[in-house]
Protein backbone atom coordinates (compact mmCIF):
# COMPACT_ATOMS: atom_id res chain seq x y z
CA UNK A 1 0.00 0.00 0.00
CA UNK A 2 2.88 2.31 0.87
CA UNK A 3 4.38 1.69 -2.54
CA UNK A 4 1.17 2.71 -4.30
CA UNK A 5 0.96 5.96 -2.35
CA UNK A 6 4.60 6.91 -2.84
CA UNK A 7 4.85 5.87 -6.49
CA UNK A 8 1.46 7.40 -7.21
CA UNK A 9 2.47 10.75 -5.78
CA UNK A 10 5.83 10.64 -7.56
CA UNK A 11 4.12 10.05 -10.91
CA UNK A 12 1.59 12.76 -10.06
CA UNK A 13 4.44 15.19 -9.37
CA UNK A 14 6.06 14.18 -12.69
CA UNK A 15 2.82 14.97 -14.51
CA UNK A 16 2.42 18.30 -12.70
CA UNK A 17 6.02 19.19 -13.54
CA UNK A 18 5.66 18.31 -17.21
CA UNK A 19 2.44 20.35 -17.30
CA UNK A 20 4.25 23.34 -15.74
CA UNK A 21 7.03 23.13 -18.33
CA UNK A 22 4.56 23.64 -21.15
CA UNK A 23 3.32 26.97 -19.67
CA UNK A 24 4.35 30.37 -21.01
CA UNK A 25 5.85 32.05 -17.97
CA UNK A 26 9.61 31.43 -17.78
CA UNK A 27 9.64 31.23 -13.99
CA UNK A 28 6.86 28.68 -14.06
CA UNK A 29 8.87 26.61 -16.56
CA UNK A 30 11.83 26.66 -14.18
CA UNK A 31 9.58 25.61 -11.27
CA UNK A 32 8.28 22.77 -13.43
CA UNK A 33 11.82 21.49 -13.90
CA UNK A 34 12.34 21.55 -10.14
CA UNK A 35 9.10 19.65 -9.59
CA UNK A 36 10.16 16.89 -11.99
CA UNK A 37 13.51 16.67 -10.19
CA UNK A 38 11.71 16.41 -6.87
CA UNK A 39 9.52 13.58 -8.10
CA UNK A 40 12.76 11.66 -8.76
CA UNK A 41 14.08 12.64 -5.34
CA UNK A 42 10.92 11.37 -3.70
CA UNK A 43 11.21 8.00 -5.44
CA UNK A 44 14.83 7.71 -4.33
CA UNK A 45 13.95 8.47 -0.72
CA UNK A 46 11.17 5.89 -0.76
CA UNK A 47 13.21 3.15 -2.45
CA UNK A 48 16.17 3.80 -0.13
CA UNK A 49 13.93 3.10 2.85
CA UNK A 50 12.64 -0.25 1.53
CA UNK A 51 15.86 -1.63 0.01
CA UNK A 52 15.65 -5.28 1.10
CA UNK A 53 19.30 -6.26 0.71
CA UNK A 54 20.67 -4.17 3.55
CA UNK A 55 18.27 -4.05 6.47
CA UNK A 56 19.07 -0.38 6.97
CA UNK A 57 18.10 2.75 5.05
CA UNK A 58 20.34 2.64 1.99
CA UNK A 59 22.88 5.49 2.21
CA UNK A 60 23.53 5.65 -1.55
CA UNK A 61 19.86 6.35 -2.24
CA UNK A 62 19.91 9.24 0.21
CA UNK A 63 23.24 10.64 -0.90
CA UNK A 64 22.13 10.84 -4.55
CA UNK A 65 19.15 12.89 -3.35
CA UNK A 66 21.50 15.38 -1.68
CA UNK A 67 23.65 15.56 -4.81
CA UNK A 68 20.63 16.04 -7.04
CA UNK A 69 19.38 18.88 -4.82
CA UNK A 70 22.79 20.53 -5.26
CA UNK A 71 22.90 20.07 -9.04
CA UNK A 72 19.26 21.15 -9.22
CA UNK A 73 20.24 24.35 -7.43
CA UNK A 74 23.01 24.93 -9.95
CA UNK A 75 20.63 24.41 -12.88
CA UNK A 76 18.13 26.82 -11.35
CA UNK A 77 20.77 29.49 -10.80
CA UNK A 78 21.87 29.24 -14.45
CA UNK A 79 18.21 29.32 -15.47
CA UNK A 80 17.47 32.40 -13.35
CA UNK A 81 20.51 34.16 -14.81
CA UNK A 82 19.19 33.39 -18.29
CA UNK A 83 15.74 34.70 -17.33
CA UNK A 84 17.23 37.96 -15.99
CA UNK A 85 19.15 38.40 -19.23
CA UNK A 86 16.10 37.51 -21.30
CA UNK A 87 14.11 40.11 -19.39
CA UNK A 88 16.79 42.71 -20.16
CA UNK A 89 16.68 41.84 -23.87
CA UNK A 90 12.97 41.25 -24.44
CA UNK A 91 11.34 43.16 -21.51
CA UNK A 92 9.11 40.18 -20.75
CA UNK A 93 9.18 36.81 -18.99
CA UNK A 94 6.73 35.30 -21.45
CA UNK A 95 8.49 32.42 -23.20
CA UNK A 96 6.16 32.60 -26.21
CA UNK A 97 7.57 36.05 -27.02
CA UNK A 98 10.93 34.43 -27.75
CA UNK A 99 10.15 33.47 -31.29
CA UNK A 100 13.00 34.95 -33.26
CA UNK A 101 14.59 31.55 -33.89
CA UNK A 102 12.33 29.26 -35.85
CA UNK A 103 13.41 26.80 -38.54
CA UNK B 1 43.36 3.78 -4.08
CA UNK B 2 42.86 6.41 -6.76
CA UNK B 3 45.46 6.54 -9.58
CA UNK B 4 47.20 9.90 -9.87
CA UNK B 5 46.32 10.11 -13.57
CA UNK B 6 42.69 10.66 -12.58
CA UNK B 7 43.65 13.70 -10.51
CA UNK B 8 45.65 15.04 -13.46
CA UNK B 9 42.47 14.90 -15.53
CA UNK B 10 40.98 17.70 -13.42
CA UNK B 11 44.03 19.96 -13.82
CA UNK B 12 42.45 22.12 -16.58
CA UNK B 13 40.06 23.54 -13.96
CA UNK B 14 43.05 25.35 -12.44
CA UNK B 15 42.55 27.88 -15.23
CA UNK B 16 40.12 29.68 -12.93
CA UNK B 17 42.92 30.47 -10.42
CA UNK B 18 45.45 31.34 -13.11
CA UNK B 19 42.84 33.49 -14.84
CA UNK B 20 42.10 35.56 -11.75
CA UNK B 21 45.82 36.02 -11.03
CA UNK B 22 46.62 36.90 -14.65
CA UNK B 23 43.87 39.51 -14.71
CA UNK B 24 45.23 41.05 -11.49
CA UNK B 25 48.70 41.18 -13.02
CA UNK B 26 47.31 42.75 -16.19
CA UNK B 27 48.53 40.07 -18.60
CA UNK B 28 45.42 38.16 -19.70
CA UNK B 29 47.32 36.34 -22.48
CA UNK B 30 48.99 34.32 -19.73
CA UNK B 31 45.63 32.77 -18.92
CA UNK B 32 44.91 31.93 -22.56
CA UNK B 33 48.30 30.28 -22.88
CA UNK B 34 47.71 28.35 -19.67
CA UNK B 35 44.34 27.15 -20.95
CA UNK B 36 46.01 25.75 -24.08
CA UNK B 37 48.70 24.01 -22.03
CA UNK B 38 46.17 22.68 -19.53
CA UNK B 39 44.01 21.18 -22.26
CA UNK B 40 47.09 19.53 -23.80
CA UNK B 41 47.72 18.17 -20.30
CA UNK B 42 44.14 16.87 -20.32
CA UNK B 43 44.87 14.87 -23.49
CA UNK B 44 48.07 13.55 -21.91
CA UNK B 45 46.24 12.49 -18.74
CA UNK B 46 43.69 10.53 -20.77
CA UNK B 47 46.68 8.85 -22.42
CA UNK B 48 48.02 7.96 -18.95
CA UNK B 49 44.65 6.50 -18.01
CA UNK B 50 44.72 4.52 -21.25
CA UNK B 51 48.06 3.01 -20.24
CA UNK B 52 46.66 2.12 -16.81
CA UNK B 53 43.67 0.43 -18.44
CA UNK B 54 46.00 -1.55 -20.71
CA UNK B 55 47.98 -2.70 -17.69
CA UNK B 56 45.02 -3.75 -15.51
CA UNK B 57 43.44 -7.25 -15.61
CA UNK B 58 40.74 -7.72 -18.30
CA UNK B 59 41.62 -4.21 -19.49
CA UNK B 60 39.09 -2.71 -17.05
CA UNK B 61 40.20 -0.20 -14.45
CA UNK B 62 37.86 0.14 -11.46
CA UNK B 63 38.26 3.10 -9.12
CA UNK B 64 35.96 3.27 -6.12
CA UNK B 65 35.45 6.22 -3.82
CA UNK B 66 34.38 5.45 -0.27
CA UNK B 67 33.98 1.73 0.25
CA UNK B 68 32.98 -1.15 -2.00
CA UNK B 69 30.59 -0.84 -4.98
CA UNK B 70 27.07 -1.21 -3.62
CA UNK B 71 27.65 1.75 -1.31
CA UNK B 72 30.41 3.57 -3.16
CA UNK B 73 30.55 5.83 -6.18
CA UNK B 74 32.75 4.17 -8.76
CA UNK B 75 34.48 4.81 -12.05
CA UNK B 76 34.70 1.79 -14.31
CA UNK B 77 37.01 2.56 -17.20
CA UNK B 78 37.30 0.18 -20.13
CA UNK B 79 38.60 0.62 -23.68
CA UNK B 80 35.34 2.18 -24.88
CA UNK B 81 35.37 4.81 -22.12
CA UNK B 82 38.97 5.71 -22.87
CA UNK B 83 38.21 5.96 -26.58
CA UNK B 84 35.34 8.42 -26.07
CA UNK B 85 37.23 10.38 -23.41
CA UNK B 86 40.23 10.70 -25.72
CA UNK B 87 38.05 12.05 -28.54
CA UNK B 88 36.57 14.60 -26.13
CA UNK B 89 39.94 15.70 -24.74
CA UNK B 90 41.45 15.99 -28.23
CA UNK B 91 38.61 18.14 -29.52
CA UNK B 92 38.79 20.19 -26.33
CA UNK B 93 42.47 20.84 -27.01
CA UNK B 94 41.74 22.01 -30.57
CA UNK B 95 38.93 24.26 -29.30
CA UNK B 96 41.24 25.82 -26.71
CA UNK B 97 43.98 26.57 -29.24
CA UNK B 98 41.42 28.05 -31.61
CA UNK B 99 39.92 30.20 -28.85
CA UNK B 100 43.31 31.85 -28.34
CA UNK B 101 42.71 34.02 -31.41
CA UNK B 102 38.99 33.61 -31.90
CA UNK B 103 37.85 34.93 -28.51
CA UNK B 104 40.34 37.84 -28.44
CA UNK B 105 37.67 40.53 -28.66
CA UNK B 106 35.38 39.03 -26.00
CA UNK B 107 35.41 39.84 -22.32
CA UNK B 108 34.93 37.52 -19.31
CA UNK B 109 37.41 35.04 -20.75
CA UNK B 110 38.33 33.51 -17.38
CA UNK B 111 34.75 32.29 -17.09
CA UNK B 112 34.86 31.11 -20.68
CA UNK B 113 37.96 28.96 -20.26
CA UNK B 114 36.77 27.59 -16.92
CA UNK B 115 33.43 26.56 -18.39
CA UNK B 116 35.14 25.04 -21.42
CA UNK B 117 37.37 22.96 -19.13
CA UNK B 118 34.34 21.94 -17.07
CA UNK B 119 32.58 20.86 -20.28
CA UNK B 120 35.50 18.65 -21.34
CA UNK B 121 35.91 17.18 -17.84
CA UNK B 122 32.17 16.53 -17.66
CA UNK B 123 32.32 14.56 -20.92
CA UNK B 124 35.34 12.60 -19.72
CA UNK B 125 33.54 11.84 -16.48
CA UNK B 126 30.42 10.63 -18.28
CA UNK B 127 32.64 8.32 -20.32
CA UNK B 128 34.36 6.95 -17.21
CA UNK B 129 31.29 6.59 -14.96
CA UNK B 130 30.62 3.15 -13.54
CA UNK B 131 27.32 3.89 -11.83
CA UNK B 132 24.24 6.04 -12.31
CA UNK B 133 25.26 8.35 -9.46
CA UNK B 134 28.61 9.32 -11.00
CA UNK B 135 27.10 9.48 -14.46
CA UNK B 136 24.36 11.86 -13.31
CA UNK B 137 26.76 14.24 -11.56
CA UNK B 138 29.13 14.51 -14.52
CA UNK B 139 26.12 14.69 -16.84
CA UNK B 140 24.85 17.77 -14.97
CA UNK B 141 28.36 19.26 -14.92
CA UNK B 142 28.55 18.91 -18.69
CA UNK B 143 25.01 20.23 -19.08
CA UNK B 144 25.34 23.30 -16.86
CA UNK B 145 28.64 24.31 -18.45
CA UNK B 146 27.12 24.01 -21.91
CA UNK B 147 23.97 26.02 -21.01
CA UNK B 148 26.16 28.86 -19.83
CA UNK B 149 28.49 28.63 -22.84
CA UNK B 150 25.71 28.66 -25.44
CA UNK B 151 24.45 31.98 -24.09
CA UNK B 152 27.95 33.32 -23.48
CA UNK B 153 27.56 36.36 -25.75
CA UNK B 154 24.65 37.66 -23.69
CA UNK B 155 24.70 41.17 -25.19
CA UNK B 156 22.56 40.02 -28.15
CA UNK B 157 19.10 38.45 -27.96
CA UNK B 158 19.87 35.35 -30.07
CA UNK B 159 22.19 33.49 -27.68
CA UNK B 160 19.92 34.21 -24.70
CA UNK B 161 16.91 32.77 -26.46
CA UNK B 162 18.81 29.74 -27.74
CA UNK B 163 20.39 29.22 -24.34
CA UNK B 164 17.06 29.38 -22.54
CA UNK B 165 15.49 26.90 -24.93
CA UNK B 166 18.47 24.57 -24.57
CA UNK B 167 18.45 24.96 -20.78
CA UNK B 168 14.78 24.06 -20.51
CA UNK B 169 14.94 21.08 -22.88
CA UNK B 170 18.27 19.84 -21.56
CA UNK B 171 17.31 19.98 -17.92
CA UNK B 172 13.88 18.44 -18.50
CA UNK B 173 15.76 15.63 -20.25
CA UNK B 174 18.20 15.15 -17.41
CA UNK B 175 15.51 15.33 -14.71
CA UNK B 176 13.49 12.71 -16.59
CA UNK B 177 16.69 10.67 -16.75
CA UNK B 178 16.97 11.08 -12.99
CA UNK B 179 13.41 9.80 -12.63
CA UNK B 180 14.38 6.79 -14.74
CA UNK B 181 17.40 6.21 -12.54
CA UNK B 182 15.09 6.23 -9.51
CA UNK B 183 12.90 3.57 -11.13
CA UNK B 184 15.97 1.47 -11.95
CA UNK B 185 17.13 1.85 -8.37
CA UNK B 186 13.73 0.68 -7.16
CA UNK B 187 13.84 -2.36 -9.45
CA UNK B 188 17.37 -3.45 -8.59
CA UNK B 189 18.26 -1.89 -5.24
CA UNK B 190 21.57 -0.55 -6.52
CA UNK B 191 22.91 2.15 -8.83
CA UNK B 192 26.02 0.35 -10.04
CA UNK B 193 25.79 -0.60 -13.73
CA UNK B 194 27.36 -4.02 -13.25
CA UNK B 195 25.13 -4.95 -10.31
CA UNK B 196 22.01 -3.62 -12.04
CA UNK B 197 22.97 -5.66 -15.08
CA UNK B 198 23.32 -8.89 -13.14
CA UNK B 199 19.94 -8.35 -11.45
CA UNK B 200 18.09 -7.35 -14.62
CA UNK B 201 19.52 -10.07 -16.85
CA UNK B 202 18.14 -12.75 -14.53
CA UNK B 203 14.54 -11.55 -14.85
CA UNK B 204 11.92 -11.88 -17.54
CA UNK B 205 11.00 -8.56 -19.13
CA UNK B 206 8.11 -6.83 -17.35
CA UNK B 207 6.27 -3.65 -18.39
CA UNK B 208 8.52 -1.71 -15.99
CA UNK B 209 11.51 -2.70 -18.17
CA UNK B 210 9.95 -1.04 -21.18
CA UNK B 211 8.93 2.03 -19.18
CA UNK B 212 12.52 2.47 -17.93
CA UNK B 213 13.92 1.87 -21.41
CA UNK B 214 11.60 4.51 -22.87
CA UNK B 215 12.56 6.97 -20.13
CA UNK B 216 16.26 6.35 -20.74
CA UNK B 217 15.91 6.81 -24.51
CA UNK B 218 14.03 10.09 -23.95
CA UNK B 219 16.40 11.30 -21.23
CA UNK B 220 19.59 10.62 -23.15
CA UNK B 221 17.89 11.37 -26.48
CA UNK B 222 17.26 15.01 -25.61
CA UNK B 223 20.98 15.74 -25.27
CA UNK B 224 21.93 13.59 -28.24
CA UNK B 225 19.24 15.29 -30.40
CA UNK B 226 17.34 12.22 -31.62
CA UNK B 227 14.58 13.59 -33.81
CA UNK B 228 11.46 14.22 -31.80
CA UNK B 229 13.70 15.77 -29.09
CA UNK B 230 16.06 17.70 -31.38
CA UNK B 231 14.52 21.16 -31.53
CA UNK B 232 17.04 22.83 -29.19
CA UNK B 233 20.03 21.92 -31.34
CA UNK B 234 19.47 23.99 -34.51
CA UNK B 235 19.02 27.07 -32.30
CA UNK B 236 21.80 26.48 -29.80
CA UNK B 237 24.60 25.54 -32.21
CA UNK B 238 24.51 28.57 -34.52
CA UNK B 239 24.08 31.09 -31.70
CA UNK B 240 26.97 29.77 -29.58
CA UNK B 241 30.55 30.92 -30.24
CA UNK B 242 32.03 28.71 -32.98
CA UNK B 243 34.38 26.85 -30.63
CA UNK B 244 31.40 25.92 -28.48
CA UNK B 245 29.40 24.85 -31.54
CA UNK B 246 32.31 22.60 -32.41
CA UNK B 247 32.41 21.14 -28.90
CA UNK B 248 28.63 20.64 -28.71
CA UNK B 249 28.25 19.25 -32.19
CA UNK B 250 31.50 17.34 -32.27
CA UNK B 251 31.41 15.74 -28.87
CA UNK B 252 28.53 16.61 -26.50
CA UNK B 253 25.80 14.89 -28.52
CA UNK B 254 28.13 11.91 -29.05
CA UNK B 255 28.85 11.69 -25.34
CA UNK B 256 25.11 11.51 -24.78
CA UNK B 257 24.90 8.79 -27.42
CA UNK B 258 27.78 6.96 -25.74
CA UNK B 259 25.91 7.06 -22.42
CA UNK B 260 22.77 5.72 -24.13
CA UNK B 261 24.78 2.93 -25.76
CA UNK B 262 26.53 2.01 -22.53
CA UNK B 263 23.40 1.95 -20.39
CA UNK B 264 21.15 0.14 -22.88
CA UNK B 265 23.74 -2.51 -23.73
CA UNK B 266 24.74 -3.16 -20.15
CA UNK B 267 21.23 -3.26 -18.71
CA UNK B 268 19.04 -4.70 -21.47
CA UNK B 269 19.19 -7.32 -24.20
CA UNK B 270 19.85 -5.67 -27.60
CA UNK B 271 16.73 -7.21 -29.19
CA UNK B 272 14.53 -5.27 -26.71
CA UNK B 273 15.42 -1.89 -28.19
CA UNK B 274 16.83 -2.78 -31.60
CA UNK B 275 13.76 -2.08 -33.72
CA UNK B 276 12.82 1.10 -31.85
CA UNK B 277 16.31 2.51 -32.28
CA UNK B 278 16.34 1.52 -35.96
CA UNK B 279 13.07 3.41 -36.45
CA UNK B 280 14.45 6.46 -34.61
CA UNK B 281 17.58 6.30 -36.78
CA UNK B 282 15.52 6.32 -39.98
CA UNK B 283 13.32 9.22 -38.82
CA UNK B 284 16.30 11.20 -37.51
CA UNK B 285 18.36 11.08 -40.68
CA UNK B 286 15.47 11.73 -43.06
CA UNK B 287 14.02 14.71 -41.15
CA UNK B 288 17.41 16.29 -40.48
CA UNK B 289 18.68 15.97 -44.05
CA UNK B 290 15.53 17.38 -45.61
CA UNK B 291 15.50 20.33 -43.18
CA UNK B 292 19.21 20.98 -43.69
CA UNK B 293 18.63 21.48 -47.40
CA UNK B 294 16.38 24.48 -46.67
CA UNK B 295 18.84 26.42 -44.50
CA UNK B 296 20.33 29.77 -45.46
CA UNK B 297 22.51 30.04 -42.37
CA UNK B 298 25.80 28.11 -42.74
CA UNK B 299 26.11 27.15 -39.06
CA UNK B 300 22.45 26.16 -38.91
CA UNK B 301 22.98 23.93 -41.93
CA UNK B 302 25.91 22.28 -40.15
CA UNK B 303 23.77 21.87 -37.01
CA UNK B 304 21.10 19.97 -38.95
CA UNK B 305 23.85 17.91 -40.53
CA UNK B 306 24.93 16.91 -37.00
CA UNK B 307 21.44 15.59 -36.29
CA UNK B 308 21.65 13.55 -39.50
CA UNK B 309 25.00 12.12 -38.38
CA UNK B 310 23.41 11.11 -35.07
CA UNK B 311 20.87 9.22 -37.17
CA UNK B 312 23.70 7.34 -38.92
CA UNK B 313 25.28 6.50 -35.57
CA UNK B 314 21.98 5.15 -34.26
CA UNK B 315 22.15 2.58 -37.08
CA UNK B 316 25.23 1.16 -35.37
CA UNK B 317 23.49 1.21 -31.98
CA UNK B 318 20.46 -0.65 -33.34
CA UNK B 319 22.45 -3.63 -34.66
CA UNK B 320 23.49 -5.03 -31.29
CA UNK B 321 26.67 -6.53 -32.76
CA UNK B 322 30.37 -5.82 -32.22
CA UNK B 323 30.59 -4.69 -35.83
CA UNK B 324 27.83 -2.12 -35.40
CA UNK B 325 29.18 -0.67 -32.17
CA UNK B 326 32.68 -0.57 -33.67
CA UNK B 327 31.35 1.44 -36.61
CA UNK B 328 29.47 3.71 -34.19
CA UNK B 329 32.64 4.40 -32.18
CA UNK B 330 34.65 4.98 -35.34
CA UNK B 331 32.07 7.49 -36.51
CA UNK B 332 32.09 9.19 -33.10
CA UNK B 333 35.82 9.91 -33.49
CA UNK B 334 35.65 10.81 -37.17
CA UNK B 335 32.61 12.99 -36.69
CA UNK B 336 34.19 14.79 -33.74
CA UNK B 337 37.12 15.75 -35.96
CA UNK B 338 35.09 16.47 -39.10
CA UNK B 339 32.26 18.42 -37.52
CA UNK B 340 34.68 20.18 -35.20
CA UNK B 341 36.68 21.22 -38.23
CA UNK B 342 33.56 22.24 -40.17
CA UNK B 343 32.36 24.48 -37.34
CA UNK B 344 35.81 25.94 -36.67
CA UNK B 345 36.57 26.80 -40.28
CA UNK B 346 33.03 28.06 -40.86
CA UNK B 347 33.63 30.04 -37.68
CA UNK B 348 36.71 31.64 -39.24
CA UNK B 349 34.68 32.67 -42.29
CA UNK B 350 31.84 34.01 -40.15
CA UNK B 351 34.33 35.78 -37.87
CA UNK B 352 35.87 37.64 -40.83
CA UNK B 353 32.74 38.37 -42.84
CA UNK B 354 30.46 38.98 -39.83
CA UNK B 355 27.50 37.19 -41.39
CA UNK B 356 26.22 33.62 -41.27
CA UNK B 357 24.09 33.82 -44.41
CA UNK B 358 25.54 31.60 -47.14
CA UNK B 359 24.43 34.01 -49.87
CA UNK B 360 26.34 36.86 -48.22
CA UNK B 361 29.44 34.65 -47.91
CA UNK B 362 29.51 33.99 -51.68
CA UNK B 363 33.02 33.95 -53.09
CA UNK B 364 34.74 34.19 -49.74
CA UNK B 365 36.86 31.22 -50.82
CA UNK B 366 38.87 33.51 -53.06
CA UNK B 367 39.77 35.80 -50.16
CA UNK B 368 40.43 33.08 -47.58
CA UNK B 369 41.60 30.07 -49.61
CA UNK B 370 43.22 27.91 -46.91
CA UNK B 371 40.29 28.12 -44.46
CA UNK B 372 37.85 27.38 -47.28
CA UNK B 373 39.86 24.35 -48.41
CA UNK B 374 39.80 22.95 -44.86
CA UNK B 375 36.03 23.54 -44.77
CA UNK B 376 35.75 21.63 -48.06
CA UNK B 377 37.70 18.71 -46.59
CA UNK B 378 35.31 18.66 -43.63
CA UNK B 379 32.19 18.85 -45.81
CA UNK B 380 33.44 16.13 -48.16
CA UNK B 381 34.22 13.99 -45.13
CA UNK B 382 30.73 14.55 -43.71
CA UNK B 383 29.24 13.59 -47.07
CA UNK B 384 31.31 10.40 -47.09
CA UNK B 385 33.66 10.91 -50.04
CA UNK B 386 36.36 8.19 -50.33
CA UNK B 387 39.72 9.31 -48.98
CA UNK B 388 38.27 10.90 -45.86
CA UNK B 389 37.51 9.37 -42.46
CA UNK B 390 33.80 9.84 -43.02
CA UNK B 391 33.78 7.38 -45.91
CA UNK B 392 35.27 4.54 -43.86
CA UNK B 393 32.96 4.96 -40.90
CA UNK B 394 29.81 5.41 -42.98
CA UNK B 395 30.67 2.38 -45.06
CA UNK B 396 31.09 0.29 -41.91
CA UNK B 397 27.94 1.74 -40.29
CA UNK B 398 25.65 0.97 -43.19
CA UNK B 399 27.16 -2.44 -43.88
CA UNK B 400 26.74 -3.35 -40.20
CA UNK B 401 22.96 -3.05 -40.63
CA UNK B 402 22.83 -5.76 -43.33
CA UNK B 403 23.85 -8.89 -41.33
CA UNK B 404 21.15 -8.25 -38.71
CA UNK B 405 18.43 -7.97 -41.34
CA UNK B 406 17.97 -4.20 -41.53
CA UNK B 407 18.57 -4.03 -45.30
CA UNK B 408 16.04 -1.19 -45.57
CA UNK B 409 17.99 0.84 -43.03
CA UNK B 410 21.26 0.41 -44.94
CA UNK B 411 19.61 1.47 -48.20
CA UNK B 412 17.97 4.44 -46.49
CA UNK B 413 21.30 5.44 -44.98
CA UNK B 414 23.11 5.36 -48.31
CA UNK B 415 20.31 7.35 -49.96
CA UNK B 416 20.40 9.91 -47.17
CA UNK B 417 24.14 10.16 -47.44
CA UNK B 418 23.89 10.84 -51.17
CA UNK B 419 21.10 13.34 -50.55
CA UNK B 420 23.20 15.18 -47.98
CA UNK B 421 25.92 15.73 -50.61
CA UNK B 422 23.36 18.02 -52.27
CA UNK B 423 23.59 20.74 -49.64
CA UNK B 424 27.30 20.24 -49.00
CA UNK B 425 28.11 20.71 -52.70
CA UNK B 426 25.73 23.66 -52.95
CA UNK B 427 27.53 25.36 -50.06
CA UNK B 428 30.94 24.62 -51.59
CA UNK B 429 29.83 26.00 -54.94
CA UNK B 430 28.56 29.21 -53.37
CA UNK B 431 31.73 29.73 -51.37
CA UNK B 432 33.93 29.76 -54.46
CA UNK B 433 31.58 31.46 -56.96
CA UNK B 434 31.85 35.14 -57.98
CA UNK B 435 32.54 37.25 -54.86
CA UNK B 436 29.82 39.56 -53.51
CA UNK B 437 30.61 43.06 -52.28
CA UNK B 438 30.87 42.24 -48.56
CA UNK B 439 33.68 39.70 -48.82
CA UNK B 440 36.11 41.66 -50.98
CA UNK B 441 39.26 42.74 -49.18
CA UNK B 442 39.03 40.11 -46.45
CA UNK B 443 42.22 38.44 -45.27
CA UNK B 444 43.11 34.92 -44.17
CA UNK B 445 42.27 33.97 -40.56
CA UNK B 446 44.89 34.54 -37.79
CA UNK B 447 47.71 32.03 -37.40
CA UNK B 448 46.38 30.03 -34.42
CA UNK B 449 42.98 29.50 -36.04
CA UNK B 450 44.54 28.56 -39.37
CA UNK B 451 46.91 26.10 -37.73
CA UNK B 452 44.10 24.27 -35.92
CA UNK B 453 41.96 23.93 -39.03
CA UNK B 454 44.88 22.70 -41.15
CA UNK B 455 45.93 20.11 -38.55
CA UNK B 456 42.35 18.88 -38.27
CA UNK B 457 41.99 18.67 -42.05
CA UNK B 458 45.14 16.55 -42.17
CA UNK B 459 43.63 14.31 -39.46
CA UNK B 460 40.43 13.88 -41.49
CA UNK B 461 42.42 12.74 -44.52
CA UNK B 462 44.75 10.66 -42.39
CA UNK B 463 41.86 8.71 -40.83
CA UNK B 464 40.56 8.16 -44.36
CA UNK B 465 43.78 6.92 -45.93
CA UNK B 466 45.32 5.03 -43.01
CA UNK B 467 42.36 4.09 -40.80
CA UNK B 468 43.93 0.96 -39.26
CA UNK B 469 44.92 2.46 -35.89
CA UNK B 470 41.57 4.11 -35.23
CA UNK B 471 39.64 1.02 -36.36
CA UNK B 472 41.72 -1.12 -34.03
CA UNK B 473 40.95 1.15 -31.08
CA UNK B 474 37.26 1.31 -31.96
CA UNK B 475 37.13 -2.48 -32.25
CA UNK B 476 38.75 -2.89 -28.83
CA UNK B 477 36.10 -0.51 -27.44
CA UNK B 478 33.23 -2.34 -29.10
CA UNK B 479 34.48 -5.73 -27.91
CA UNK B 480 34.76 -4.38 -24.36
CA UNK B 481 31.09 -3.38 -24.52
CA UNK B 482 29.41 -6.23 -26.38
CA UNK B 483 31.49 -9.42 -26.16
CA UNK B 484 33.18 -8.88 -22.82
CA UNK B 485 30.09 -7.69 -20.98
CA UNK B 486 30.64 -10.62 -18.61
CA UNK B 487 34.00 -9.15 -17.61
CA UNK B 488 32.51 -5.70 -17.14
CA UNK B 489 29.97 -7.16 -14.72
CA UNK B 490 32.38 -9.67 -13.22
CA UNK B 491 35.01 -7.14 -12.19
CA UNK B 492 32.52 -5.53 -9.81
CA UNK B 493 30.71 -8.66 -8.63
CA UNK B 494 33.91 -10.55 -7.82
Amino acid sequence: MDAVIWLGSAFALLTIGLFCVTRRNMLRILLGIEIILNSGNMMFVYFASVNPGLGIVDPIGQSIVFMSIVTGGAVVSVGLALIVNAYKQFKTTDASELRRLKW
Amino acid sequence: MIPTALYYMFAPLLVVLVGVLAERMGSPKLRDGFAVLASAWGVASVWLVFNLVQASPDKILVVTLGGSPPLAACLEIDMMSVYVAFSAALLGFFANVYSYSYMEHDTRLTEYYTLLSALVIGMTGVAFAGDMFTLFIFWEMMGIASYALVSFRKETPGPIEAGFKYMVMGSVGSTILFFGAALLYGMTGTLNFAQMSSVLHGHAASPWFYLVLAILIVGFGVKSAIVPMHTWLPDAHPEAPSTISAMLSGMLIETALYALTRVTYVLFEPQMFSLVVAGLAAVTMCVANITALMQKDIKRMLAYSSIAQIGYMLVGLSTGSVFGVMALLLHVFNHSIMKGLAFLSAGSLVHSADTRNIDELKGIGRAMPITTITLFVALLGLGGVPGTGGYISKLLLFSSAIPVGYMWLAVLGVLNSAFSMGYYLMTMYKLISRPVEGVKGLHEAPMAMLLVTVVMAVLVIWTGVLPATVIEMAEAGAKALVENLGNYVGVIMR
